[in-house]
């Protein structure tokens, strides 16, 4: 169920620190992990489901359209370029 | 890269504050797995895609994002809508009766010819019903549009609505193409004509 649009995008490598996980304490510091990679998608509308949070720091992250998780990637404001991490995505075949 | 959708639809949901424009949309982040993270930075909005007669839509719907609680919401919202949702809460009659001011709200702000529909929401709370189904569907012929009842906590409704709002908008963007691109030795139409003077006068916003 999730957006993976088969050929059209090419692999990335974006060295990108501040993915969150789970949240677990209630500071202002965010848990963060540092993905390499992710799969470039030109332009949002590739996406065949997928939600866009509010804007933070110039960029907007990407979540499950349906269950709302994430983040499983993120949109920069001034590329206008999304990534997706590979890493947080499951790959099946259409 | 080639585009792989036929048409990109923009589309609003607009209504007074609780009555559940944002489950319409999303859905709460009750859920266990739902991180800290997403729910307090907000979502934006989403994209969706759909099929009709064979095209593929993309949906792009935004959330007021409590900007209604002001009563207003600014023309940079509307900009590019060509979908409005209307929202009302079955169970509470004043939001029912703000349907009007949103309306007005929309002819000030957004373009002249923007799709709407109106969706009595929370039908599955029939026994604290305030506003009748009758009150609804006769709103919405006073105004032109159709009309919905939708249950967004018990997905009743919700996705055809969507798909009803969207053919709609499709079947206006292709007649307007096909006006511009008439068939040969077809009578040109004057639409732009037309048009000028529609939005001209309901578009002022300082009127």
């Amino acid at each position: 169920m999730l957006k993976a649009k088969e050929a059209s995008y090419c692999e990335q490598e974006v060295n990108v620190p501040l993915m969150v996980q789970k949240k677990d304490s209630k500071s202002d510091s965010l848990n963060t992990e540092t993905l390499r990679h992710f799969w470039l998608v030109e332009d949002m509308m590739t996406f065949e489901n997928i939600g866009f949070s509010h804007t933070v720091d110039g960029r907007k992250f990407l979540v499950c359209a349906d269950c709302e998780r994430g983040p499983v990637g993120y949109h920069e404001l001034s590329t206008k370029r999304c990534y997706l991490s590979l890493k947080r995505v499951v790959h099946v075949d259409a | 890269m080639a585009k792989t959708y036929d048409y990109l639809f923009k589309l609003l949901l607009i209504g007074d504050s609780g009555v559940g424009k944002t489950c319409i949309l999303f859905r709460f982040s009750e859920d266990a797995f739902n991180t800290t993270f997403i729910s307090t930075i907000g979502i934006d909005f989403k994209i969706r895609t759909i099929e009709l007669d064979n095209k593929k839509i993309k949906l792009q719907i935004w959330d007021t994002a409590g900007q209604e609680r002001f009563r207003t919401i600014t023309t940079a919202y509307y900009r590019g809508a060509m979908g409005i949702m209307l929202v009302y809460d079955i169970t509470q009659e004043k939001s029912f009766e703000n349907i009007k001011n949103w309306i007005r709200n929309i002819e000030e702000n957004a373009a002249a010819d923007v799709e709407k529909m109106l969706l009595g929401n929370k039908c599955e709370l029939n026994d604290k019903r305030q506003v009748s189904k009758e009150r609804g569907e006769q709103l919405a012929i006073e105004y032109g549009i159709k009309f919905m009842e939708t249950s967004a906590k018990a997905s009743i409704n919700v996705e055809e609505a969507f798909l009803t709002l969207a053919s709609d908008i499709k079947a206006k963007t292709e007649k307007r193409m096909e006006a511009n691109n008439p068939p040969k030795g077809g009578h040109q139409l004057k639409l732009t004509e037309i048009r000028t003077k529609d939005s001209w006068l309901s578009r002022c916003s300082l009127l």
